[in-house]
């Protein structure tokens, strides 16, 4: 117990915590927002992300033309490549987000399979995609160009901030309050929060629920592509397996927060990156998953429906 | 996700094994003979296994012996190695195995081998205890940790003054081991440590523990793919302590995965790398290969041909192969194979290596 560590580092930690969860939250959207809709754990969200990642690492070489060995960028340049990974990487990822659906769970949701056959099918897909992406790369990681000097911008309240979490923090916290907006404002947003009330009533309403899946699809694959570039930013490689840990990070936030909870995947991202940090500080890092997942049994025990209970009506978007 | 695959590997594994095993059971190798290489050809680590896949390959070829290579792809990970052991020792074919590379999956598939008589080199597996699980079927091609871990230690106090160094693992079986090593050797200049887990991304946490403990050198006994993520974070974040890990971490793709952060890392192996062996026979290598060889291709070239000296002695058995690599010695790339009862190679020395302007340099024998 390295309690001393703890509160001499505390708002340093605290920043690395934000910067941690705002990746988790944005992967945990996908999960929960599904939920939301379809009551149904998207196993494959986490190779929705994967995906992402590569879409980013093909989109600075290939398209901006970014090598490796490069110097960092600057300028128009460094904004342009920044943009264009952006939207290669959640645009990509929206698509496989919504074809995993069409592929793998439309024709089981109109035959009205039991859940546990979809779950196997989502698990199905994961695996698919995992394996392609294992022969596809040769089983090895891949390196991610260096955009930009990771340098310390600022130290805030005791804090070292750095340029690249910053622009994380910042960035991630924008797409959440338009995800947000988007929801609780747009037509198709209503039609969302609709289906997840009562899928039959608003059917009846006359909601087109194929069109409402998409889009939650197409919304959750974007912020997981999202998170993909913000992840390969900050952490600067990817491999066929990354999302295997950070798919079950995000989907525990998301437990945490309320599943099928928009604010509360937020709240329960956010959460997450805080107390892996605070924890892997105070026990060591082979000890983080085990604090982090103690904490959400025990938030579980005590509020079944996570911090911010379930289902979106509740939350009150 | 990882757990569910294997678990889905092990029942196909069994599946498949109880179809094939009835004809095979006992019988003599009617067909071509067969030298296993088994160790990490899928995976994260799969760089380091296919160095050595390649080593045996380049070996088969240079002999023109009409002997297969038989692909064993363990992704050096004992869950995976254990399943397909069994399916190894029933090919009678198989009369030498050319590792496994790893000490974890070693450890669970020499017990099947020892059972079955298939003689087996590693030449990369450095536990100290693997004799224990393999008996009479083990030879190690390499030094042990017990001379590594020392070594590792050495390097970092010859080239740190005033030494105080932060231990890190990752929790494999190789990496506990010889970080125990290394902080034995070391005594009262070890200030931290840490283990980090195999998958681990974000080393915040870890790398505040290093800065308060005033670290001026950190030692990773991990393998590479989480070495590079690791320096690359240290320096990101200002930490400017010197890096140094074992033959885990010895391998291009660190380099290449960790770039500039790699500069100055302070690297040991027991290995010896094939082109200060050799040049002549690197380009070869390189020719034929189609790629560089890497960490332990020289080992696993050398144990490869121990096999094949065997074979050409007129050995078509396991047994016999076993008893000829026991009673002879063969004079290899990186040293004289001549294995003691417990199957280990003695006479040679740990080698250290610094990475400079992108490079892998030898630096020589640490004394």
């Amino acid at each position: 117990m390295d309690f001393g560590l703890l509160f001499s580092e505390f708002p340093s930690l605290t920043f690395d915590g934000i910067a941690l969860g705002a990746i988790y939250a944005l992967i945990s959207l996908g999960y929960t927002l599904v939920y939301g809709v379809l009551r149904l754990i998207n196993f494959a969200h986490s190779e929705v992300f994967m995906i992402g990642t590569f879409a980013a690492l093909m989109a600075s070489s290939n398209i901006m033309g970014v090598k490796i060995e490069d110097d960092p960028l600057s300028g128009g340049k460094l904004i342009l490549t920044i943009v264009v990974c952006l939207v290669v990487a959640m645009l990509t990822s929206g698509i496989v987000a919504v074809l995993v659906e069409i592929v793998a769970y439309r024709r089981l949701r109109k035959r009205g399979a039991t859940k546990l056959a979809t779950l196997i099918s989502a698990i199905g897909v994961s695996i698919t995609l995992v394996e392609a992406f294992r022969i596809m790369t040769d089983s090895l990681p891949r390196e991610f160009p260096r955009f930009f000097e990771k340098s310390l911008v600022a130290e805030i309240a005791g804090a070292q901030i750095r340029n690249d979490k910053l622009l994380v923090i910042f960035a991630a916290g924008l797409m959440m309050f338009v995800l947000d907006r988007f929801i609780s404002k747009t037509r198709i947003g209503k039609g969302i929060r609709a289906v997840s009330q009562d899928e039959q009533t608003s059917v009846l309403m006359g909601i087109n629920i194929n069109r409402v899946v998409t889009v939650t699809f197409l919304m959750g694959g974007l912020m997981a592509g999202a998170a993909a570039f913000f992840y390969v930013l900050v952490y600067e490689n990817t491999s066929f397996r990354v999302g295997f840990f950070l798919g079950i990070s995000a989907f525990t936030a998301a437990v945490l927060g309320g599943i099928g909870n928009i604010r509360g995947a937020l709240v329960g991202g956010f959460a997450l990156g805080l107390l892996e940090v605070y924890g892997s500080v105070l026990l060591g890092t082979a000890w983080k998953h085990v604090i982090a997942f103690t904490i959400l049994v025990l938030v579980l025990l005590l509020k079944p429906t996570g911090l911010l209970g379930e289902s979106i009506q509740q939350a009150r978007v | 996700m990882k757990k569910i695959i294997s678990v889905f590997t092990a029942v196909a594994l069994a599946l498949g094994l109880s179809v094939s095993l009835t004809p095979a059971a006992n019988a003599a190798c009617s067909g071509k003979l067969k030298i296993a290489y088994q160790g990490p050809l899928t995976g994260s680590d799969a760089a380091l296994g296919l160095n050595m896949l390649r080593g045996v390959q380049f070996a088969v070829k240079k002999s023109g012996l009409d002997v297969e290579v038989k692909e064993v792809d363990d992704q050096g990970d004992p869950a995976v190695a254990g399943p397909i052991a069994p399916s190894v020792s029933q090919d009678e074919c198989i009369i030498g195995l050319v590792g496994p590379a790893y000490s974890g999956a070693s450890r669970v598939s020499l017990p099947v081998y020892l059972s079955a008589g298939l003689p087996v080199i590693t030449p990369s597996a450095t536990n100290p205890t693997l004799f224990d699980f393999g008996g009479k079927i083990f030879h190690r091609a390499v030094l042990t940790d017990d001379y590594q871990g020392p070594a590792l230690a050495k390097l970092v106090t010859n080239n740190v003054k005033n030494a105080k160094v932060f231990i890190i693992n990752d929790a494999s079986d190789y990496s506990v081991g010889l970080a125990k090593l290394v902080g034995f050797t070391l005594g009262s200049k070890v200030v931290g440590k840490e283990t980090t887990p195999t998958g681990t991304t974000d080393f915040t946490s870890t790398i505040a523990r290093i800065k308060k403990s005033k670290a001026n050198a950190v030692i990773f006994t991990g393998y590479f793919s989480q070495a590079a993520v690791l320096v690359k974070q240290m320096r990101d974040a200002g930490s400017k302590a010197v890096f140094a890990g074992g033959d885990g971490v010895l391998d291009q793709q660190f380099v290449k995965l960790a770039r500039k952060a790699a500069e100055g890392a302070l690297l040991t192996a027991p290995a010896v790398p094939f082109d200060s062996a050799n040049a002549k026979l690197a380009k070869e290598f390189k020719k034929v290969m189609g790629s560089d060889p890497g960490v332990y291709t020289t080992e696993s070239y050398d144990a490869t041909n121990f096999f094949l000296e065997a074979i050409k002695k007129g050995n078509k058995s396991r047994a016999t192969v076993l008893n000829y690599i026991k009673k002879n010695s063969y004079k290899g790339l990186s040293k004289t194979l001549k294995f003691d009862d417990k199957g280990e190679v003695a006479g040679v020395d740990v080698n250290g290596f610094v990475i400079k302007g992108g490079k892998i340099v030898l630096s020589g024998p640490i004394k």
